[in-house]
């Protein structure tokens, strides 16, 4: 397996803030995987320290072996869906389909096009005219229709309704399956994306927290829930997540978890369940409960 | 791995310059309004009106009026500059995020707006040329041919000289702005704002102004124009370098 990113030791710093501090890591060509982290973390400074398109305080960053900054072999590998991308003044989405294929080599015409149905849209178009979610559209349309080695999204969804959302994550998948590229997606929706990715690299400000196969941080945990009593006695001696407790019910998230000790805590008479991957990460990216409500809902709002 | 990802492994060459600097250039031509059909749809509008303008003095003083340069073709090397500054602002980091480097773009766009120029430089003077052979339209119009008398090489290095000029300070503007947004503006505008008084000053109390006068006349036109392309260089240069190391956002 090669490394389609490799950073090493990777710091940005504006004045006296770290934007990325100190991070080193490695993502798998043909992957997807997920950047997640709260508002300000240091998301889109990190992807864009991956394109060339900031400059490091110190430390390297490998892009298909090579540096990226200002090299145009393997710049050429990349897209980049900005969130808040800003097109020219006078430009339909007909013109942003003329002007992205030369860009990428691999890139599908009748993909695009399908896409743009897809999504509601039409070639006319005015992009400033255009509400939020349909100028994610055209973000989304882009990126999968480049079919770049390296597509990266950075929160590519913000103001897209459900049902986009949808059509976008499972295209994403179904492309990816037929033409396996590196993909990283910035989210705060991460129950939303979890069955998409493969990996997960959480960072939290500026520092890399969590960098960890989806799979394995979900085995690694459990729910238990049942009479209070005898979950208390059970999860005795466990690392406990997070608790919740409604009258003598209660259901208690454990890390390090074997599968003795499930079928120790189902002997028990004890129900064990699934983690969603947000509850796991805000617990292991060091939040307090209290603040993944918070976290589930920024996602959302805009 | 198993997994058939692309026909080949990934190129680790770039695509030849040429390809990477055409598709700069045709990224700011997609739309060919922004910069081809509006500035020809109002400089024809101009054009128009100046016509109409003259067409009803001469009816009403039923006379030939003396060949008189009117000004209107300076909106041609005005409206160059504010499409430098749109195009740079505008496709910048759309290039950057397609995974164009800052080099090729710089290159691309510098070559789009020398063709521009060219181009442009070579329509106003093929439009003199007819402007000449048709007797100034019959009412004296000098638009296109701002030097009657002077040879059509004279006026097209004159008109692509003051385009590349404009183009430049525009890209230098447009570069100070992508770079450092509005601080940038303020700082610019305000140092230029004290150099030109400075100068001015200095101009004033050194007695130097017959002096200045008297270096432009004896320029003449085409060679001021030659001295003015001192901006165009350091200009061109300014922006190459300030870009050179800019970090667009998309804010």
């Amino acid at each position: 397996m090669t490394s389609a990113v490799e950073v090493h030791h990777l710091t940005k710093r504006y004045g006296s803030m770290n934007a990325v501090d100190d991070a080193t890591f490695s993502i798998t060509e043909n992957t997807i995987t997920g950047l997640l982290g709260r508002n300000g973390a240091g998301k889109t400074t990190l992807m864009r320290l991956i394109t060339g398109q900031e400059f490091a305080t110190s430390g390297t960053v490998r892009l298909f072996g090579a540096t990226p900054v200002e090299n145009a072999a393997v710049l050429q590998h990349t897209c980049f869906i900005s969130e808040s991308q800003r097109y020219p003044e006078e430009f339909r989405i007909k013109h942003v389909l003329a002007g992205a294929p030369r860009f990428f080599e691999h890139w599908d015409a009748e993909f695009a096009e399908q896409l743009v149905d897809e999504f509601r849209l039409t070639r006319k178009q005015l992009i400033k005219k255009l509400s939020r979610g349909q100028r994610s559209a055209v973000g989304v349309i882009v990126g999968l229709a480049s079919r770049a080695p390296l597509t990266i999204f950075d929160e590519p969804y913000l103001g897209l309704d459900a049902v986009a959302r949808q059509a976008f994550y499972d295209h994403l998948l179904a492309d990816y399956g037929k033409r396996p590229r590196t993909v990283i997606l910035s989210t705060h929706l991460i129950d939303e994306v979890s069955q998409l990715l493969e990996h997960a690299l959480v960072i939290d400000a500026g520092r890399i927290v969590i960098d960890a196969p989806v799979e394995e941080l979900r085995s690694h945990a459990a729910t238990v829930s049942g009479p209070a009593e005898a979950v208390e006695r059970f999860i005795a001696g466990h690392e406990v997540a997070h608790r919740d407790q409604l009258g003598g019910l209660l259901s208690a998230t454990i890390a390090h978890v074997t599968e003795a000790d499930r079928d120790a805590a189902r002997a028990a008479g004890l129900e064990v369940g699934a983690v969603s991957l947000q509850q796991l990460i805000v617990r292991r990216a060091g939040y307090s409960a209290a603040d993944a409500p918070t976290m589930i809902s920024e996602g959302t709002n805009s | 791995m198993t997994a058939t990802t692309f026909d080949s492994p990934l190129s680790q060459t770039a695509r030849p310059l040429g390809r990477r600097l055409s598709t700069i250039i045709l990224l700011q031509l997609t739309n060919p309004m922004t910069l081809i059909g509006w500035p020809l749809i109002i400089l024809g509008f101009i054009f128009a009106g100046n016509v109409a303008i003259l067409g009803i003095i001469a009816t009403a003083t039923d006379g030939r009026a003396e060949v008189s340069v009117n000004g209107g073709i300076g909106f041609l090397w005005v409206y160059t500059l504010v499409m430098a500054v749109q195009s740079v602002n505008q496709t910048f980091p759309l290039a950057l995020g397609f995974g164009a480097t800052r080099r090729d773009y710089l290159l691309g766009t510098g070559a789009l707006f020398a063709l521009l120029s060219i181009a442009y430089a070579a329509l106003v003077t093929a439009l003199a040329a007819l402007e000449r052979g048709i007797d100034y339209w019959g009412l004296g119009l000098g638009f296109f041919d701002t030097a009657p008398g002077a040879p059509l090489w004279d006026l097209f290095v004159r008109y692509l000289l003051l385009l590349l000029l404009f183009a430049s300070i525009g890209g230098a503007t447009a570069a100070v702005y992508v770079r450092w947004k509005a601080m940038g503006m303020y700082v610019f505008w305000g140092a230029l704002v004290v150099v030109l008084i400075g100068a001015a000053y200095l101009i004033t109390v050194t007695e130097s102004w017959g002096a200045v006068g008297e270096f432009f006349a004896t320029a003449g036109v085409l060679g001021s124009i030659l001295w003015a392309q001192i901006i165009t260089v350091v200009s061109s240069i300014a922006a190459y370098l300030i870009l050179r190391r800019a970090t667009p956002t998309n804010t």
